[in-house]
């Protein structure tokens, strides 16, 4: 799937109303912040804030925190690499290991500052559709597109690559299936063959991939389509004095946090 | 095999706003060397029903019997009776993966765990069955063949599982009238040579009509009729109760009967109602041969 934490769900909330624009820099000033604080306070200023948001969001509790399983593995290695090797007041002594307070701190800190990036980032996907993340961050590249990098082809690219993700998973199930009929063991048997039997199931699906997007090329190129900079959208990003005011409440909290 | 569907009813992404029904409560039995039809307009559950039999779904309720045994069971019993089960998904041709014919077709017979003697001569057989000649297509690329002998390979890969049910969606879907009508021909010549069961799920009135001899007939996920064939084809408003267009003879019957010829409905199939046609015609022709002469006969 995605590589991004959670999932884009319509709802009606003043969090998804934002331009995405806004949204997307406050995002990651938010998902700076938790590494540049240092007082205790701030960190708990900071949970309160993106609590906040996620009550504004009208996001569901559970399946938030639930997006944090992700990178359970990760926080745990984190916590561990920190609690042992951080020097100063000794904890705990085990033969020649001795884990100390300030290890126990710093592994914690790291836990806590990556679990709020993944909220903060789940809070993001969460609120803002595929579609309109590509404008916002297409349009915040745009700066780019004057050194040459393909701002406008990207975006394409990245739109396109949403909107067929869901299509590919159901070819996907169909195509096991359909090899399952012919006796194949999908996904089963150890590490090896598991992953030979998906042979069968990955080769047509390139192939059908390969084909949808010669036609499509061939689809969009029939319809004149060209990503020239003139091109208009049905949807225009319109910046109004909410967005304005939430980058400055976001901007606000960082001089408050950090000071 | 005998095939037995009771009280199935099978439920997308069920407890999400997407839920949706594609099989409603459908009981229905096949018994072994059946040709049936599964007819219905587009979203009417044929595809799922099938792959229910297949044992590929898991009920939501009801189960599929395989001769007795339920299809999704884990048990080996259940996995024996599903290989004797061969289903060809739509489009079958997207299925190809190997790198040349022989290998597609022997990826069946390989996974059944047979002999490398068993698995050539099974793959000869099938490619035969299907009209393609061994020796020609056996070492080619799947992936170089034009649609319809990719068509072909694919039913082949089926076919070599020996199965004693063959269950076809849309075999024909796609094919040009020559080629669908060699496919028809050829799988009705393997059905009778091997007298296994034959289930066809197609929207296409007309090629179910030459294959089969019993039609079930769904709409949205219910059995909404099951009964011969004849009876059931030469139905026109049934067909059009579903959205779907009768068969072209249907049709000319029906506009015939508007004219006030007097054919009964049960002229079925073509053949027969040709015939009547023929015959009808000819006394009619004559008839009006003999006026016209009449006529003829007078202005001169």
């Amino acid at each position: 799937m995605l590589l991004l934490p959670g999932m884009y769900m319509a709802a009606d909330s003043p969090i998804h109303r934002l331009d995405p624009r806004a949204k997307m820099g406050a995002a990651l000033v938010l998902m700076v912040l938790p590494f540049s604080v240092q007082r205790p306070l701030a960190y708990l200023v900071l949970i309160g804030v993106v609590a906040a948001v996620a009550w504004l969001a009208r996001a569901p509790l559970k399946p938030l925190l639930r997006t944090l399983r992700t990178v359970f593995w990760l926080a745990v290695i984190m916590f561990v690499f920190y609690f042992f090797t951080t020097p100063g007041r000794p904890l705990l002594t085990l033969g020649e290991i001795t884990v100390t307070w300030e290890g126990l701190i710093a592994g914690g800190l790291q836990v806590y500052r990556l679990c709020l990036v993944v909220i903060v980032a789940a809070l993001l996907t969460y609120t803002t559709s595929p579609l309109q993340m590509t404008h916002g961050l297409e349009a915040l590249l745009c700066p780019l597109a004057r050194l040459g990098v393909p701002v406008r082809e990207l975006g394409m690219v990245m739109t396109i690559a949403l909107r067929f993700v869901p299509t590919f998973f159901d070819e996907m199930e169909t195509l096991a299936r359909a090899q399952r009929a012919r006796g194949a063991e999908i996904g089963s048997g150890p590490p090896w063959r598991r992953l030979r039997s998906l042979v069968p199931v990955m080769v047509p699906l390139f192939v059908l991939a390969f084909r949808r997007a010669e036609d499509l090329a061939v689809a969009m190129e029939a319809r004149g389509f060209r990503c020239s900079p003139h091109r208009t959208r049905l949807y225009c990003l319109s910046f109004t004095r909410w967005d304005g005011l939430a980058v400055l409440l976001v901007l606000g909290l960082a001089i408050l946090v950090t000071r | 095999m005998h095939i037995r569907v009771e009280c199935l009813t099978h439920i997308y992404a069920p407890g999400t706003p997407a839920e949706r029904f594609a099989l409603r409560e459908i009981s229905l039995e096949i018994e072994p060397g059946e040709r049936v039809g599964i007819l219905g307009p587009t979203g009417s559950g044929k595809s799922t029903l099938v792959q229910h039999i297949a044992g590929l779904l898991k009920p939501t309720v009801g189960q599929v019997l395989l001769d007795g045994v339920p299809a999704h069971a884990p048990t080996a019993e259940a996995r024996a009776r599903r290989r004797r089960v061969g289903l060809a998904f739509q489009y079958p041709e997207q299925q190809i993966f190997e790198t040349t014919v022989f290998r597609e077709v022997a990826f069946g017979p390989r996974n059944l765990g047979l002999n490398g003697e068993e698995v050539t001569r099974r793959v000869r057989w099938a490619l035969e069955t299907v009209g393609l000649d061994p020796e020609a297509f056996g070492a080619r690329t799947p992936f170089a063949l034009s649609g319809g002998e990719m068509r072909r390979v694919a039913l082949a890969s089926v076919l070599a599982l020996l199965p004693r049910v063959l269950i076809l969606d849309e075999p024909t879907a796609g094919l040009d009238p020559r080629g669908r009508e060699d496919l028809l021909a050829r799988l009705d010549a393997w059905q009778r040579e091997t007298g296994a069961t034959l289930v066809v799920v197609s929207h296409h009135l007309d090629e179910v009509a030459r294959l089969v001899e019993r039609v079930v007939v769904l709409q949205e996920g219910r059995v909404v009729a099951d009964g011969p064939a004849r009876a059931l084809l030469g139905d026109g408003n049934l067909w059009r109760s579903l959205g779907l267009a009768p068969p072209p003879e249907v049709a000319l019957l029906e506009a015939l009967q508007q004219l006030g010829w007097p054919i009964p409905p049960e002229c079925w199939p073509r053949e027969e109602l040709a015939r009547e046609i023929l015959r009808q015609w000819q006394k009619r022709h004559s008839q009006q041969g003999a006026r016209s002469t009449q006529h003829a006969a007078r202005s001169r």
